[in-house]
Parts: C-alpha cells; structure tokens; sequence
C-alpha cells in the first residue's frame, strides 16, 4: 500500500475513483470533474496535502483535505470497493491527520452523513468528536407559488454580491466549513433580499440563483420570532424564484427550521459534524 | 414499440436494466448523465423515463423539475430509480412530481411488470 498526493493524478482519475467509493453508499452523490474542480475551489481543498492509496497502479482509496487559516477540514474520504477491509481508511486518516498537524492546525474538522456507522466509527477512533447535527434539505419548485394571504410584506430590498457577503459575515452562528465566509468570498454572484413585515418582523436571505437551481440560501432573522420571519423570507424567496429547484446545505436543527419548513423545504439527509482539536504540546 | 429513457451514470445498473428489460418490446435509450438526458429527452419524446436521483452533473431531482417544466414531455411519466433509503426516495420522488419511485437495487422479477403499470398509466 503506497500513499501518493491526489494533486499527482487528474480530475478525471479523482473523479472516476471517488464515484467508484460511493457506488453502495448510503446518500448517492457522484461527480463529475467540472463539479470536483468547484468544490475543490470553493472549499480550499488542496490536492497536495490530499492523498490517494494505491497498491501498485490500483487505486484503494482517497481522502481530501481542506486548509483554511488555523485549521483543515476531511472530506471526499472513501475506499474503492476492492479496497475494503484492509485498513485503508485508516492510513487516509493518519495522513490528512499529520499533514493537519504539519500545517499546525488548532482543529481538524468533518462531516460524516447520519447513519453511516463505519465511517463514524473511524472517525470516533480517531479522536473526533461530535459538534452538532446538520440538515441538507430541498426544495421542489411550484410554478404557482403565491405569497400567504396573512403574510404583510412591508419591504423587500434587492442586494448585491457584496451586500450579500456582508450580510454573512455578521451571521451569529458558527457557520460549518461549507457556509464560511471563506467559502462565500469563492462564490460568484450572490444576490439577498432584506425583508421587512408589517408587524415588525425582519431578516434577510442571501443565496446564488442559477439557471436550474437556488442554493446556499442562508435565512437569518434579526427581528420577530424565527420560525415566522424565516417562512415569510423564503415565501417571498420563492415567489421570485418560481421554476429553480432548491437545495440548501447544512441548517442548523432549531426555530428557523421550522419555518424552512413552513415554506416547503424537507429534510433530505443530516450530516454529523465532528471536530478533533490539536494535542496540546 | 414504446421507448424507454434511462437516465443512470451507473454503468452496472444501466446493464443491469437493459438486460431485465431485454426480453420485452421496449425500445431502450440511456443518457448517462442529466444534461444528455434533457437533450434525449426533448429529442426522442420517449413514452416512460427512468431517472437516478445521483447523476454527476446535475442532481436527479433538478433534472426532473426541469423536465416538468417543457411543455412536450408534461405527460412523459418520470420514475425515479434511486438508491435513497425507501422512505427518503418516495418522499423525494412525491415532493418533485414523479410518478413514481422504484428503489435499488431493483427486484428483477418485479422490475418488468413495474415498467408496465407506468407505461399502462401513461
């Protein structure tokens, strides 16, 4: 078994064994090089200190790396079929473990997708423990969406790419690796709308509208109750936004959920996600 | 003879299917990703399509909002073959429009008769 950087192969090589690792997963999720070159991007994964196992010209697994100021992040980690059962997660994980501790990182940080007990236990092995639960959820488009009849808009307020970022980097939560502002500074053409309701209530989305869908759609309420504000932002998200499909990544399991939901999101799947702080010296 | 789209990256279980469906007069197409199953789609207006909801370019689910949404295919039934946990894909299947949902892997001795109660109801 012999560990190589993953920047020595190409995306496609990348792409074809990663698809290859969740043939029988537990939430179908292949990719293609156009999709691992954006994710690649947007998440600072550096192939360099990512690392492929090979047994001689066979690849047996891959894991990938995120680094960000102070600490790294696991990702994409997983074992071909033909490589199972012979320790190869294990080896992917001490490596991304000491290029973490080479990058002297205060802490190392994961997902791992509720239910998928092998890699957790992995992971738990390894010194991880669990932050918190996160919620990937979708929505479906309805052409004849139309705004409550008791929902009173007073204002809604278009806003661009950087009004958007800097609307996020006054959220309040701890946002995961996948909705940081480092994550955001990589992502074109942002939009937000800040809302404001007769009653009082206010709060903002920002989120990217492409062709076919809407994602990372961050909901945060600043006045009014959460679950409220948060179902009249999105309806009124979604009354300008009819025919895109929705997925937001990520959510936090509390009030504003709630109101994702009022607005027709549903819960796809959850992701745990983990954290290891560095030994101390 | 009716024609069949199979929109599936999988390579196994596209062959997986063309063989269980080997036997009965269907016409069978496969795209193996979703930009060419819209394009096939649009092109060859097939009688049933069979969607994975994990395709590599776009997500199986903003391929069938998509599909929906034109005009020529509105009466095209999508089923969405799909390796989500059962209760997630039917959820999944019910919330985006699909006519139905046949969870992998599929049961082969069931599979044609399933394929035939979509394509009765079309």
């Amino acid at each position: 078994m012999k560990l190589v950087p993953a920047g020595e192969f190409s995306f496609e090589q990348l792409v074809d064994a990663y698809n290859q690792t969740r043939v029988d997963y537990v939430v179908p999720m292949p990719m293609n090089v156009a999709r691992l070159q954006e994710y690649s991007r947007v998440y600072d994964v550096d192939l360099s200190r990512s690392v492929v196992v090979m047994n001689g010209d066979v690849m047996l697994g891959l894991g990938m790396l995120g680094v960000r100021n102070g600490r790294t992040w696991i990702t994409r980690l997983g074992v071909l079929p033909n490589g199972r059962r012979q320790g190869v997660g294990q080896a992917i994980m001490e490596e991304l473990l000491g290029q973490s501790a080479g990058l002297h990182a205060q802490t190392i940080w994961l997902e791992v997708i509720k239910g998928n007990t092998p890699a957790h236990k992995l992971f738990c092995k390894n010194g991880f423990r669990e932050t918190r639960e996160l919620i990937i959820a979708r929505r479906a488009p309805n052409l004849k969406a139309e705004l409550p009849d008791d929902l009173r808009v007073k204002s809604v307020t278009p806003l661009d790419h950087e009004d958007a970022l800097m609307l996020l980097s006054h959220r309040r939560e701890r946002p995961n690796w996948l909705n940081e502002m480092e994550s955001f500074h990589h992502v074109k053409n942002l939009s937000a709308l800040v809302v404001e309701l007769l009653d009082g209530g206010r709060g903002w989305v920002t989120y990217h509208a492409g062709l076919l869908q809407l994602t990372r759609v961050c909901v945060e309420v600043t006045v009014g109750d959460p679950a409220e504000v948060t179902a009249a932002i999105l309806h009124v998200l979604h009354q300008r936004h009819k025919r895109q499909d929705t997925i937001t990544e990520n959510l936090l399991d509390d009030e504003t959920w709630e109101g994702f939901k009022t607005a027709g999101y549903f819960e796809a799947f959850r992701r745990i996600e983990m954290n290891r702080p560095a030994p101390r010296n | 003879m009716k024609t069949i789209l199979q929109i599936e990256d999988n390579l196994a279980n596209k062959l997986l299917i063309e063989r269980v469906l080997e036997p009965h007069p269907y016409r069978l197409l496969h795209a193996a990703d979703g930009e060419t199953g819209v394009a096939l789609a649009l092109d060859e207006k097939p009688d049933l399509i069979l969607i994975d909801m994990g395709l590599p370019d776009i997500d199986g689910q903003t391929v069938v909002t998509l599909l929906k949404q034109i005009p020529d295919l509105e009466n095209v039934p999508i089923v969405a073959v799909t390796a989500w946990p059962a209760d997630t894909a039917e959820k999944m299947a019910r919330q985006y429009g699909c006519d139905g949902c046949i969870t992998k892997p599929i049961d082969i001795r069931l599979f044609p008769a399933q394929i035939a109660a979509f394509l009765e109801n079309d």
